[in-house]
């Protein structure tokens, strides 16, 4: 039997957001089944954001069809849009989009408390194995601006992750880690993949975004490339790596 | 810029805010009473900031400006043997016309421009989106507690002002010799006063405040901003406001005048 279909897009044109007649991608098909391990892999300037932006119904869908968890993005604000995005976790690329006057523990509940209403200390009960998994129960009382991006990226992961969505969506995380982050990333996403105690051991569903394939090639399970406004998909580790496609082998480092 | 264009760009925004008002207002409605734990907090913050904050310095505008204006009305009437209309001049100038207009005035430039730079910032380097994908309605976020933090502070400010000016006015007077008692003088304010005073001046006061809150979230979010925007925005919501508050101001002088 399958598994339930998570994302799915059929002839999707992926845009830019300042220019929502120039398309990045298209056409883009392509569907994403719970527990699976995506990884979309592409140049600066490919649409690789905007590709997440649009699967997490940041941006509209000018053509084609795209349906996550099975339905239609809702188009208007309401409350159906909100309990899609409660679903879906996203890490945005670089700092990952803190709110600078918040402290890193108000940042990592305030879905929590807004969702659930829940009071400080009680959201930070809630959050406290992973605040502690994530060595940031040291820095809970600092402001974003105060601590270093390694650490801001995994607030903001832990942020996305307070909701325990169903779907993760991340961009470009690994960018310009030292091998002891790399690692500690490397080794949270795998488990959270496997299916991690936060999630009640449910396999997470994640598409990772990502400008180097060598750090991800142990972690994801299903490979895709975002290149020359063209989207493709490569298959698995295996076949990436006997891929002589030159974008491909850019991505795993190779020079020419 | 041709007259044409401006006059367009005008309605422009007067159409983009009239919208925003009303999806603030159908937010504030439909969501009454949600995430309480968040929203209440961010409202209180606001009065703070709004409100309490700036009392030093509207008391002292109420201190300063009571001895100017008030005192230099109340002496003048005496002089010209005209002290029977002391009581209507105050409550015209200082109660229905000045204490809502500087208490505004002050709110929006101490906290509002200060908020548009804020909220600028944050639609700048994407925190609206942010917000947008933990299912947070930045509306219900970042607005409601605004409009009502300003519409809260602006009320209360006004009636700050407004005590302080007057008693300061009285002061000066006193000073200066004149055969004016305190009790003649606030019977002379009393008597000129009416009961729909009270209920005009805190509508008056709380559209002063919603729309000072509206205007700036309207510029600071309504739109979206490169960081270079930020700057244009914040001199545009200082305009706005001002034409704003002056055109409330107007349509509150058919009604003062029946009642």
């Amino acid at each position: 039997m399958n598994a339930p279909i998570v994302i799915e897009m059929e002839g999707v044109a992926v845009v830019s957001p300042r220019n929502p007649e120039l398309p990045l991608l298209e056409p883009v098909d392509w569907r994403v089944e719970e527990g699976e391990c995506w990884v979309v892999a592409g140049l600066h300037g490919s649409g690789k954001t905007s590709l997440l932006h649009t699967a997490a119904g940041l941006q509209t869908v000018p053509r084609g069809q795209l349906r996550v968890f099975g339905e239609p993005v809702p188009l208007a604000a309401g409350e159906a849009l909100t309990q899609l995005r409660r679903r879906v976790g996203v890490v945005f690329e670089g700092e990952g989009r803190l709110f600078p006057t918040l402290t890193v523990l108000e940042n990592v509940v305030l879905p929590l408390r807004y969702h659930l209403d829940m009071s400080l200390a009680a959201a930070a009960a809630e959050v406290a194995p992973l605040m502690a998994e994530f060595h940031l129960d040291r820095l809970a009382s600092f402001f974003p601006g105060r601590i270093g991006q390694v650490w801001t990226r995994r607030v903001a992961l832990a942020r996305a992750l307070a909701l325990r969505p169903t779907l993760l969506l991340l961009d470009n995380q690994m960018e310009g880690l030292d091998p002891t982050h790399l690692r500690w990333w490397r080794d949270f996403l795998g488990a959270l993949h496997r299916g991690h105690a936060w999630l009640h051991g449910q396999p997470q569903t994640l598409v990772i975004t990502t400008d180097d394939l060598r750090p991800l090639l142990n972690v994801g399970d299903h490979f895709a490339l975002s290149a020359g406004h063209q989207w493709r998909i490569i298959g698995d580790r295996a076949e990436v790596l006997a891929s002589t496609q030159r974008d491909v082998r850019e991505l795993l480092g190779e020079s020419e | 810029m041709s007259a044409v264009r401006q006059f367009r760009l005008v309605i422009a925004a007067v159409r983009g805010l009239t919208a925003f008002t009303l999806i603030t207002f159908g937010t504030l409605y439909t969501k009454v009473g949600r995430s309480q734990q968040v929203i209440r907090p961010l409202v209180h913050d606001q009065v703070y900031r709004a409100g309490v904050k700036l009392l030093p310095i509207v008391c002292f505008l109420g201190l300063a400006l009571g001895m100017v204006l008030v005192g230099q009305i109340v002496s003048m009437l005496q002089q010209v043997g005209a002290e029977k209309f002391t009581g209507q001049l105050l409550v015209t100038v200082v109660i229905r016309e000045l204490a809502p207009l500087v208490a505004g005035l002050v709110v929006l430039a101490r906290v509002g421009t200060a908020s548009v730079i804020e909220l600028g910032t944050a639609r700048a380097l994407g925190e609206i989106e942010a917000l947008e994908a933990l299912g947070i309605d930045p509306i219900h976020y970042l607005v409601v507690p605004r409009v009502i933090g300003f519409t809260v502070a602006v009320s209360g400010l006004t009636v700050y002002f407004l005590l302080l000016a007057l008693a300061s006015g009285y002061a000066f007077a006193f000073v200066r010799g004149l055969p004016l008692s305190l009790e003649e003088y606030f019977n002379h304010i009393a008597a000129a006063l009416t009961l729909a005073d009270f209920p005009l001046l805190a509508i008056k006061t709380a559209l002063f405040g919603a729309m000072t809150g509206l205007v700036i979230c309207y510029q600071g979010l309504a739109q979206p901003l490169r960081l270079e925007d930020i700057g244009g925005a914040t001199t545009r919501t200082v305009a706005m406001c001002v034409v704003g508050c002056l055109c409330l101001d107007a349509l509150f002088v058919p009604i003062y005048l029946l009642v």
